[in-house]
């Protein structure tokens, strides 16, 4: 019998009232490993009234002290390494590496929730008249939630949890139900470091769930990570409910190709940017523009090199490229590369159709590379999360940058070059929350914000660095006579 | 094909390497290199760790485990220099082909210890 994922509410492991649930499938052995409960109302009711009670507890629980809860959590992550990157491969079709590099940068949050003592200190000013001085306090805002999804389903919990408590709020994390394990894996031990109850709750389940959390008076704010067309959705709900959000949404990220690039190390690095995660990620690359006479020279190097990335299972080493989440996913996908070619773009290279051997019903789909791609096409303007890579030409630098400007979407974008001109041309003039130089896949350090302009992120204050500082502290001003 | 084509590939056969290198060194009682290969093993798997980064992780060509095999069954003085100097050859071939440098430096100092020991 299927194994029935639990709640973990008010420091226990709780069954969830929903009798429904989720099946969750390794998308490669097609192995159903879980089933996610699909929680109800009932269940995220139970999960805020936990955090709420928590929360007074939490708040006079020293900064100090609070951070010390992280050094020991970053330990147990440490000693897990290897386990949490296995199911994270086991559940999202990741491969290893991947797995074990998305480990990493969830350390680097933790890491940096360790410096909430230092980052939450404020200022203040003496004598802003005679005898009176005024100082600013942060102080934590109350009960936060994170809906998190699929691609990144240790991490993307990891950018919000660690601070969120470190600064003294209570947390509610509802992941993705198509992957539920990493995230039971990391409640374990959230669980082992024992935190005072209800500071850390988790609610599995699905669209019932969230709008549970969303619309709950007790809940202060949200974090989501997802599609654009959901981040709309729920920035909408939570702020006419008064509520603080940062959605960040889908993504079409365009890298543009200078003919002064080094074509050979360019393209290495594009297709781990395209390829990696099997395009899964809201900083995929899904369009390189060859300027000039770099389109012909990128466009062969690109195929030369893709055609020979192994595709196959991510527990095995040696796979480059794994499985997108699901049979659904392979089957949208590879519509959307046929709705290219109808379009008038030609494959040079096509992915679909791929069958991995021993792996046969595995949700493959092997690296695409569609070339003269035009701007009115769907595959050049619509999110299609899997591994497609477009090629457009522009004759410029300036008309690259202006396809670039025209998505509607803002994640990110890239410039391979070696000319500082055009590098810093590129910083300045492109619209998009993260800017990569002869980098990819431009993923900020944790002590960064996550940048999102436009379409891909709905909100003020974006995730991780500073910005969660200040989305997960409420400040008072404090001015006061004595004499 | 190329089977040492990934971070972790390489980490990984290097990891068992020296696991390898540590039980052959055990089984002819030479505790004080069976010692520095558990050491370089921890050190290794500790690399492997913290120095995966998804952002310039690229795919690694041209290096294959079967160039790297070594005898177990010749525990002869000779035999353990091949051996040294195959595990010396191997962290000289792939330390450049890893593109972060302290996982590189890593590499490079393991093959280093194993080269030491074949002119000691």
């Amino acid at each position: 019998m299927t194994r029935k994922l639990k709640n973990y509410i008010g420091g226990e492991w709780v069954e969830a009232s929903a009798e429904a649930v989720i099946p969750v499938e390794n998308p490669a052995t097609c192995e159903i490993m879980a089933d996610c409960p699909d929680s109800t109302a009932d269940d995220v009711n139970q999960a805020v009234e936990a955090a709420v009670a928590g929360f007074e507890e939490w708040r006079r629980t020293p900064v100090l002290s609070r951070a010390q809860y992280m050094h020991h959590f970053k330990n147990l992550v440490e000693d897990n390494f290897e386990k949490i990157s296995q199911v994270m491969v086991m559940e999202s079709g990741k491969t290893i590496d991947e797995a074990r590099g998305e480990v990493r940068r969830a350390i680097e949050s933790i890491d940096y929730a360790m410096s909430v003592p230092v980052l939450m200190r404020s200022d203040g000013l003496e004598d802003i008249s005679s005898g009176i001085d005024e100082t600013t306090i942060r102080q934590p805002a109350g009960v936060f939630v994170a809906i998190t999804p699929f691609n990144f389903p240790f991490m993307v919990p990891l950018w919000f949890l660690p601070t969120a408590i470190t600064c003294g709020n209570t947390f509610i994390l509802k992941p993705s139900p198509q992957t539920p394990l990493s995230t039971e894996l990391l409640f374990e031990m959230l669980d082992e470091i024992d935190l005072p109850e209800g500071v850390v709750n988790l609610v599995n389940g699905g669209i019932a769930s969230s709008e549970a959390l969303m619309k709950h008076p007790d809940v202060t704010g949200v974090s989501f990570v997802g599609s654009s067309h959901v981040a709309k959705i729920i920035y909408e709900t939570c702020t006419a409910q008064g509520k603080r959000v940062q959605a960040q949404g889908g993504a079409k990220n365009y890298i543009a190709v200078m003919p002064d690039a080094d074509m050979e190390s360019s393209v290495k690095n594009i297709l781990g940017a395209a390829y990696g995660c099997a395009g899964q990620r809201c900083l995929a690359a899904a369009v390189a523009v060859g300027v000039g006479e770099a389109y012909g020279k990128l466009k062969d190097e690109l195929v030369k090199q893709a055609k020979t990335l192994q595709v196959g299972y991510g527990l095995e080493e040696t796979t480059q490229m794994g499985t997108v989440i699901s049979g659904a996913a392979k089957e949208r996908i590879e519509k959307m590369i046929q709705q290219g070619v109808d379009d008038g773009a030609s494959i040079v290279l096509d992915g679909r159709g791929k069958v991995v051997d021993g792996y046969e019903n595995g949700s493959f789909v092997g690296p695409t590379i569609l070339a003269d791609v035009k701007t009115d096409m769907v595959v050049a303007r619509e999110e299609i999360f899997g591994p497609v890579l477009s090629l457009m030409k522009a004759d410029s630098f300036e008309e690259a940058v202006g396809i670039i400007n025209n998505s509607h979407y803002g994640n990110a974008a890239s410039i391979f070059t070696s000319s500082g001109k055009y590098a810093r041309e590129f910083k300045y003039n492109v619209n998009a929350g993260n800017v990569g130089v002869n980098i990819g896949v431009a993923a900020p350090s944790a002590s960064f914000p996550f940048g999102g302009q436009k379409d891909s992120f709905f909100g003020d204050l974006h995730g991780q660095g500073m910005d969660s500082i200040e989305f997960y502290t409420e400040r008072k001003i404090v001015i006061e006579r004595w004499i | 094909m190329a089977s040492l084509n990934t971070f972790g590939a390489i980490l990984t056969y290097a990891i068992e390497l020296e696991m390898q290198i540590r039980d052959y060194y055990q089984t002819i009682n030479n505790s004080e290199r069976a010692n520095a290969a558990d050491k370089r093993r921890g050190k290794l798997e500790r690399v492997r760790r913290e120095n995966v980064l998804e952002i310039t992780l690229e795919p690694i060509e041209g290096l294959d485990e079967s160039n790297y095999r070594l005898n177990f069954d010749d525990t002869s003085e000779a035999g353990q220099n091949v051996i040294e100097t195959i595990a010396a050859r191997f962290y000289e071939d792939v330390a450049p082909s890893i593109n972060v440098r302290q996982a590189q430096r890593a590499l490079e100092r393991c093959g280093k210890e194993h080269a030491k020991i074949v002119i000691s």
